[in-house]
């Protein structure tokens, strides 16, 4: 074998960063463009070169018309989608994390099957039940209500995947045992053990059920009627729709144009960043080092 | 401080079975090593002592009492398992005092307590430490301590040391033996190495698929091995043996099958004729001598040719070809000349003879 200097030209690592490359700047430039295209003024973004950027005063005062228009109602929704969100991760998480540890540790019967029937949830489409989820919350007179729709959120099967894979595959056998003999039952070996231990993938389930449901769409827009519950992309939805912000209509009184329509889109994604930003700093931080042998 | 009692101990895992009606009775404040190759179900054996792994068949006593359905917790025993096993989300202090904080001790108990076990183990300084921050020896005697704390009439010790390096194995050795003495607790202690269970043990149990072969004390089983298995797992290096066979007038003449004409008389054993023997003999029992003259009457004589010398400073060891698969390994203390390629004689004391019938069992062990 020939030694390789590090960093020396070959082909596979052309390969790797040019596909690495070609990515970043693929997705990375839209969303760019999205922060520095809020500051700007409808004008601005219709004459000035593509990344110009803009002004302080035009963003506050774009801010302004977006937060302020009808009554704070954006404020609003973002309010219901905090509520939605925290309500449909807290369920989730008070599910999935025990489902999987219970799936992962514990013989029973039935078990395979439970198994299966999750990894087939997993995989239908949200559309496909969203219907028998309506007529069943309909039939709770649970419609329109916060509660009908983090119901529906908090079935999270993916989440029990993720949770079933995490306790099968990185719990320490001799410490679960080791608890066990200093006298832990069942249920304390989950509370005192697994789940402390569990962090990594409570941050991760966590992450991805607050993502379904921050950006939940379809679901709500069949659950919700009611303007006052909307969530951010239901609302937001409905106000671009109502004032056409992004059909280049002749104006109208209503100071919802494009560049308020991109600050609303910047207050959908910006919270998903910073949950990604947090949760991933518990996903890798290694919480299991130093249990067993190195 | 109590009695461990097995009785035709039975493990099934699904079809298989892994431990064959197992009968042991180990008294209290004794130290009884399990010893065997892997495989042969020591763990298995001590984690169904333990509760952590269920009986199939058979009883487990502790104290008297039948504890075979009994949890973990409820038996009275401590485990201190090869990984170490400590709960990685918890400071040291914490890990001792987990089992404490479960049984509602007052936390000043539990302080008092642990503090006493941290000082017992020389880790008053480490409480404060997650078990990330320690090295391995700590680690140990941090699940040792956790151990002690709770004051158990048993220990449990699955391979504590066998992650650690030769030094310091040595070292928690002694503190693992100076620990048996003050805490003056039944210990059962699985192993594979030969020193530590030659060392610690007050009666070693050698196990072979899921069998007892052996009990005795240290000496007891490398003195007298009761079977070729023993014989062979007790002791390094290990016993050189030879297939041999009754002469055809079934008389008290034996001769080894690689070379007829070493004939040797083994009386008193009731041999009967054309019987097949293997006959045994320890590395330190053998004698190099210049000539077969020289070679004494009560020693077998037989020629040989030096494979290879392992010189360890104050020991050597010889590896002799005597013609045979197998190499003759002769332990010779001091000084040697041998050398490779060299033609030698060496001798074989009679009296020192292993003598095993065809199944296996000795019949000298008596
Ligand atoms: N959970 C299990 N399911 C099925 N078979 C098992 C299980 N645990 C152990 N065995 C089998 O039981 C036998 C004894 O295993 P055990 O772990 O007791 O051996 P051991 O003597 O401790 O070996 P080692 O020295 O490698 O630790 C082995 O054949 C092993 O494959
Ligand atoms: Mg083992």
């Amino acid at each position: 074998m020939s030694k390789k200097r590090k960093g020396s030209f070959s082909v596979s690592r052309f390969a790797v960063y040019s596909m690495l490359g070609f990515g970043l700047i693929f997705y990375g430039v839209p969303l760019l463009w999205l922060f520095v295209a809020g500051t700007r003024s409808q004008v601005s973004l219709f004459s000035d070169p593509v990344f110009t950027i803009g002004t302080w005063a035009q963003a506050k005062e774009t801010w302004h018309d977006l937060t302020s228009y009808n009554d704070f109602q954006i404020l609003n929704w973002a309010k219901n989608s905090v509520i939605y969100s925290l309500g449909g991760v807290s369920l989730s998480l008070a599910t999935a994390i025990p489902a999987g540890y219970a799936l992962a540790v514990t013989e029973f019967p039935g078990r395979k099957s439970i198994l299966v029937l999750t990894l087939i949830a997993m995989i239908t489409p949200s559309q496909a039940i969203v219907l028998p989820i309506f007529l069943e919350l309909l039939a709770l007179g649970l419609n329109n209500t916060y509660l009908g729709l983090i119901l529906a959120t908090g079935f999270f099967p993916f989440g029990i995947y993720l949770s079933y894979v995490f306790f099968s595959s990185s719990l320490p056998k001799g410490v679960m045992d080791s608890a066990r003999v200093d006298g832990c039952n069942r249920f304390q070996l989950f509370i005192h053990i697994a789940l402390p231990l569990a962090k990594p993938v409570i941050a991760l389930v966590a992450f991805f059920s607050f993502l379904a449901n921050w950006s939940n769409y379809f679901l709500a827009f069949v659950l919700l009627s009611s303007e006052k519950l909307f969530n951010l992309p239901l609302g937001l939805t409905a106000l671009i729709n109502s004032s056409g912000a992004l059909e280049n209509q002749a104006a109208n009184d209503i100071p919802i144009r494009m560049p308020e329509a991109i600050q609303a889109a910047i207050v959908v994604v910006a919270p998903v960043l910073v949950v990604f930003l947090m949760a991933q700093r518990y996903v890798r931080t290694g919480m299991l080092a130093g249990a067993e042998k190195g | 401080m109590a009695e461990v009692e097995l009785q035709k101990v039975t493990k099934m895992f699904g079809a298989l079975q892994v431990i064959h009606g197992v009968d042991l009775t180990i008294s209290s404040g004794e130290f009884v090593v399990f010893v065997g190759p892997s495989g042969s179900g020591k763990s298995t054996l001590l984690r169904m002592v333990s509760g952590l792994e269920t009986v199939s068949d058979g009883d487990v006593l502790i104290d008297g009492e039948d504890m075979t359905f009994a949890e973990p917790s409820e038996r009275g025993i401590a485990m201190v398992f090869q990984s170490y096993a400590l709960y990685p989300h918890m400071n040291v202090y914490n890990n001792m005092a987990f089992n404490l904080r479960l049984s509602r001790y007052s936390k000043a108990e539990a302080k008092k307590l642990v503090h006493d076990a941290a000082r017992i183990l020389r880790i008053e300084d480490l409480l404060d430490r997650s078990p990330a921050e320690l090295s391995g020896g700590q680690r140990q005697r941090v699940a040792i301590g956790r151990a002690i704390v709770r004051k158990p009439k048993v220990f449990l010790f699955d391979e504590p040391l066998s992650n650690l390096d030769a030094a310091l194995r040595v070292q928690m050795r002694l503190e693992i033996e100076r620990l048996h003495r003050e805490l003056d607790a039944t210990m059962i202690y699985v192993t594979h190495d030969q020193v530590e269970a030659m060392t610690m043990a007050d009666r070693i149990v050698v196990l072979d698929k899921g069998s007892i072969q052996q009990v005795g004390t240290p000496m007891e089983l490398y003195k007298r091995p009761k079977n070729l298995f023993v014989a062979g797992f007790i002791g390094s290096p290990k016993m050189n043996f030879f297939d041999a066979k009754v002469s055809s007038d079934g008389s008290e003449n034996v001769h080894l099958v690689a070379n007829s004409k070493t004939t040797f008389k083994l009386p008193n054993l009731r041999l009967n004729a054309n019987d097949d023997l293997t006959v045994g003999v320890r590395p330190e029992e053998i004698s190099v001598y210049t000539s077969i003259a020289e070679v004494p009457d009560t020693h077998i004589a037989m020629t040989a040719r030096v494979d290879a010398v392992e010189r360890l400073g104050n020991i050597n060891y010889g590896y002799f070809n005597v013609g045979a698969e197998e190499l003759v390994i002769a332990q010779i203390m001091g000084h040697t000349d041998l050398d490779h390629g060299q033609q030698i004689v060496f001798g074989v004391p009679k009296a020192e003879l292993h003598v095993f019938d065809s199944a296996g069992q000795s019949l000298t062990a008596g």
